[in-house]
């Protein structure tokens, strides 16, 4: 598999503070990789520095993308590259449809079931937990991309609709070899979509990359992160 | 020379805006600079240059303040199926449009009107006043959509009062597509016993100077009256607005006043006033002026869009809030 995406020792801060301290990942094409970690780990804020948001300086380090560096991109170059990222919190557009949005956006049509009724209601406006995660997913299909970053794709979700959105996702990108960064901190969207690599983010580092997923929820779930602190280099 | 039918001379009315704002039966009234280029007349609509309503029906003198000098009279006495279209143009340098109009709408009539006013240049240096009166008997509803389209160096300033009859409804939707370099716009409502009024603003400000005054009379029982101001200051732009609710009667009315400053340079000043002189009426209001989130332009560029198409699409939605 070729290399789809690389960060390379990247520095990340914002306001004043360094929340990222020098993250190394790299994400092959039709890879599914996981992120975990606690609350303030960073990440979100890794995921928005992959698409450049401005919020988040980079003191050091380099972000590829399909071989290119694209460090200094504007996010809508990266997009246009082929990034897309589904927002943790998404920001309400009052006054504008979502189908607006999508038609301004979309690469190519996409629908989603028991989506259609998002379409005409304003971006993220009274919309609940789930129809927010539906309205990203949609919105992130349509751009077609190459790397999707689902930032808390399952978080407050029950059971149900935690396995309606896996669907969506193992249908849509993991079968037709998208590369995918699941960010969760709570795991259970990992027994659906299965990824090929876990790594676990504390304190804005990576600190453990581990093939079996099952073996690095089982030791959070019965210990907690902080048994992962110990794998800190002291 | 007044043409009566302005197929015999115009087979199709001013095109860009036919296409967008009339009926099937173009445009009604068409004034380019001082000259009237076309009247079209339909069953049940009286349209007349203003000196000649002046001259032909005494009772029009109630409405016109003084003997006007230019302008329509358009008397709608029929139901009709079809929106009044209206057209004022500035086309020559430094002209300078002194328009008196006066639009009547006969009792328990529903009526839509687009009523548009241009430069057909953008370097014209031309002035517009326009000083309108809109009556609506009893029970008569009216849709006025008013598009404003200038030139940057143009200096434009409409005054219209809203004379409205019992039960009667107003919707005024007023929007500046390119604003002058000075605007002045004065709106006054007049409500009548039980009658609704709703009045939408919006107003982009680009290397202009805006004032806007609009007062809302609610002085007759079971009134009510909306009031939506939607203000976008661009570069370079002063924008000031004093909008204004007076209530004598047991009667209802909401101020809406909402700013984006969105360009350098530029300002926006913002005076809701609210006066209440009876116990049983209940007017309320809400004003703000705000930027673009930084958060709502950062997904936007997530999605593709380039700043400025991000921004645009923001603006377009406060606009429609």
């Amino acid at each position: 598999m070729s290399k789809l995406l690389e960060v390379k020792n990247l520095k990340v801060r914002a306001n004043d503070k360094e929340i990222l301290k020098g993250i190394n990942l790299q994400i092959k094409k039709g890879e599914v990789q996981a992120l975990l970690g606690p609350n303030g780990a960073g990440k979100s804020v890794l995921s928005q520095a992959i698409l450049g948001n401005p919020k988040y300086k980079v003191t050091q380090g380099k972000i590829f993308f399909r071989g290119k560096e694209i460090t200094k991109f504007y996010p809508e170059k990266r997009v246009k590259l082929g990034i897309a990222i589904a927002w943790q919190t998404p920001p309400v557009i009052k006054g504008v449809k979502l189908s607006q949005l999508l038609e301004k956006i979309s690469q190519k049509k996409f629908e989603i079931p028991d989506g259609e009724h998002l379409l005409e209601r304003e971006i993220n406006l009274d919309f609940s937990g789930g129809e927010k995660k539906l309205s990203e997913l949609l919105q992130v299909l349509s751009l077609n991309p190459k790397l999707v970053i689902l930032d808390e794709i399952d978080s407050g979700l029950d059971l149900k609709r935690v396995e309606k959105v896996a669907k969506i996702i193992k249908k849509e990108l993991i079968q037709k070899k998208v590369s995918v960064l699941l960010i969760t901190h709570w795991g259970q969207i990992l027994d659906y979509l299965k990824p090929d690599l876990v790594n676990v983010i504390l304190d804005g580092k990576i600190i453990c990359k581990e093939k079996d997923f099952k073996k690095v929820l089982k030791v959070i779930k019965k210990y907690g992160y902080e048994k992962c602190k110990r794998c800190l280099p002291r | 020379m007044v043409m009566k039918n302005a197929k015999d001379v115009y087979p199709v009315s001013p095109p860009k805006f036919q296409k967008n704002f009339g009926g099937s039966n173009g445009v009604h009234f068409w004034q380019v600079d001082h000259k009237i280029k076309s009247i079209f007349e339909a069953e049940g609509i009286i349209i007349l240059p203003s000196p000649e309503a002046w001259k032909k029906y005494n009772w029009t003198r109630h409405y016109f303040d003084r003997k006007p000098k230019e302008g329509y009279f358009i008397w709608v006495k029929k139901q009709v199926d079809f929106p009044l279209l209206t057209c004022i143009t500035t086309a020559s340098p430094k002209v300078s449009q002194d328009l008196t109009n006066l639009l009547v709408i006969e009792k328990a009539l529903k009526i839509k009107a687009n009523v548009i006013c241009n430069a057909d240049k953008k370097n014209l240096c031309a002035r517009h006043k326009a000083q309108g009166k809109l009556v609506l008997k009893d029970n008569a509803i009216l849709e006025y959509n008013h598009i404003h389209k200038w030139g940057e160096k143009d200096f434009v300033s409409p005054d219209y009062e809203f004379i409205l009859g019992e039960n009667s409804h107003l919707l005024y939707t007023y929007k500046n597509l390119f604003p002058p370099q000075n605007l002045e716009l004065n709106t006054t409502i007049f409500s009548g016993k039980n009658s609704s009024s709703n009045l939408n603003l919006t107003i982009n400000g680009l290397d202009s100077k805006i004032r806007i005054k609009d007062t809302l009379f609610l002085k007759k029982e079971k009134a009510k009256g909306v009031v939506r101001l939607r203000l976008v200051g661009r570069e370079n732009s002063q924008i000031v607005a004093h909008s204004s609710i007076v209530a004598t009667a047991p009667s209802k009315g909401h101020l809406d006043c909402q700013g984006l400053l969105i360009g350098k340079n530029s300002k926006i000043s913002l005076i809701p006033e609210l006066i209440c002189q009876n116990k049983k009426a209940q007017i309320t209001h809400e004003a703000s002026i705000g930027r673009i989130s930084e958060e709502q332009l950062n997904y936007l560029r997530m999605r593709g869009l380039r700043e400025q198409e991000a921004i645009d699409l923001i603006v377009a939605g406060f606009l429609k809030t």
